[in-house]
């Protein structure tokens, strides 16, 4: 994952749609994979081949609804940035909850306002363990703790087999 | 090295103007020699300047033709997600026409609903298609870039030609070799069309 960083706004929303495919139908592989090898008559065979119909034909929608989801979500987050002029967790939490507002605009107000609920605290969640996560790979890269540590002068005293006189090299 | 020279470099900009170091520092020796020390040179100068310009010809350039500057894993998202982006608008613009087709003798709302459901089920049906194809090219060609560890035309072939072989896998002997040589073709039109300025070079030698 080393090389991999966020593109420019506009083309965050191509990108973010694509990561958004690709994790639900690999996730819907997965859990389809296993539902269609429960729910099947019996033999091995017969489960392997039920397992790999219901991949094929229900792991792509559960990717096109993820897709829809990220494609959305970026594109209002992208929105934001435009409006406000500065990228900050509040552009994303709303545009998670804005996101499924939207979604579930045809289920009616009540639906709307749960998957709104829902859509904020996962995206502030996932915003809160990346500004912890930020916040705890930063201390490594402080430059005031590494200059306190590589002054010589702040070390203390090495003691060497020759007693504690200093040493002339 | 004196300690306060040392200091200044991390907080620079903080730090109040001083005053130069002395010229009796050793690190303010001249880099060349000078007329009346003629031997003395800075000791972080004193080496072969061999090790660092090799005659092997510059490493960090390049080279003309160079398939692709950029890995692939950092470019599969934006991949798939162009494909399915394309789908979508490709499904939509179908499922527009073939819905003003089907729904000649409909007027009013009816008409609009049954357009809307066209355009919808036709574009999310070809995203998904498209995007399916697209993940399993790009999930293909990560695994094998990664796992030989260079990235080359062999991969692209090899990903496009699983891809068409596993894409049409359930439909049968047939359908599935001929998913495997559309893939296939369509992955050496993508290498021609990179690499022609290094198939030039080659055909020009002969």
């Amino acid at each position: 994952m080393e090389e991999y960083a966020r593109d420019p706004c506009p083309w965050r929303i191509v990108d973010d749609c694509g990561g958004a495919f690709s994790m639900g139908a690999i996730g819907g592989s997965v859990f389809h994979g296993i539902k269609g090898f429960r729910n099947a008559p019996t033999g091995h065979y017969r489960r392997l081949i039920s397992s790999f119909e219901s991949i094929r034909i229900r792991a792509p929608i559960t990717g096109g609804n993820f897709a829809v989801w990220g494609g959305l979500f970026s594109a209002i987050d992208c929105s934001m940035v435009y409006v406000r002029k500065k990228e900050d967790p509040w552009n994303s939490i709303t545009s998670g909850a804005l996101t499924g507002a939207i979604l579930a605009v045809r289920n009616g107000t009540g639906a709307m306002v749960g998957s709104a609920i829902i859509g904020g605290v996962l995206l502030a969640m996932i915003e809160g363990i990346g500004i912890l996560f930020t916040r705890f790979s930063a201390q490594q890269f402080d430059p005031a703790n590494v200059m306190f540590q590589e002054d010589p002068s702040q070390l203390p005293k090495k003691e060497t087999i020759f007693g504690n006189s200093p040493t002339y090299q | 090295m004196d300690q306060a020279n040392k200091r200044r470099g991390f907080f620079s900009s903080f730090a109040p103007p001083q005053a130069p170091p002395s010229a009796t520092t050793t690190v303010d020796v001249p880099a060349t020699p000078t007329v009346p020390a003629p031997g003395l040179v800075s000791p972080y100068l004193n080496f072969d300047p061999a090790y660092i310009t090799p005659d092997t010809g510059s490493d960090f350039i390049f080279p003309e033709g160079a398939s692709r500057q950029r890995g692939r894993f950092e470019l599969a998202f934006s991949q798939i997600g162009g494909c399915v982006f394309a789908g979508a608008a490709f499904g939509g613009v179908n499922g527009l026409y073939s819905g003003f087709l089907e729904t000649k003798e409909l007027t009013g709302a009816a008409k609009r609903t049954q357009l809307l459901n066209f355009i919808t089920k036709k574009g999310a049906s070809s995203a998904q298609s498209l995007g399916v194809i697209a993940l399993m090219y790009s999930a293909i060609g990560v695994i094998l870039s990664l796992s030989r560890g260079t990235e080359d035309e062999l991969n692209t072939m090899t990903a496009g030609t699983c891809t068409g072989l596993l894409y049409k896998s359930s439909a049968g002997w047939k359908k599935c070799v001929r998913g495997g040589l559309v893939g296939f073709s369509l992955a050496a039109v993508y290498c021609i069309y990179t690499s022609k300025d290094r198939l030039k070079t080659i055909l020009s030698k002969d």
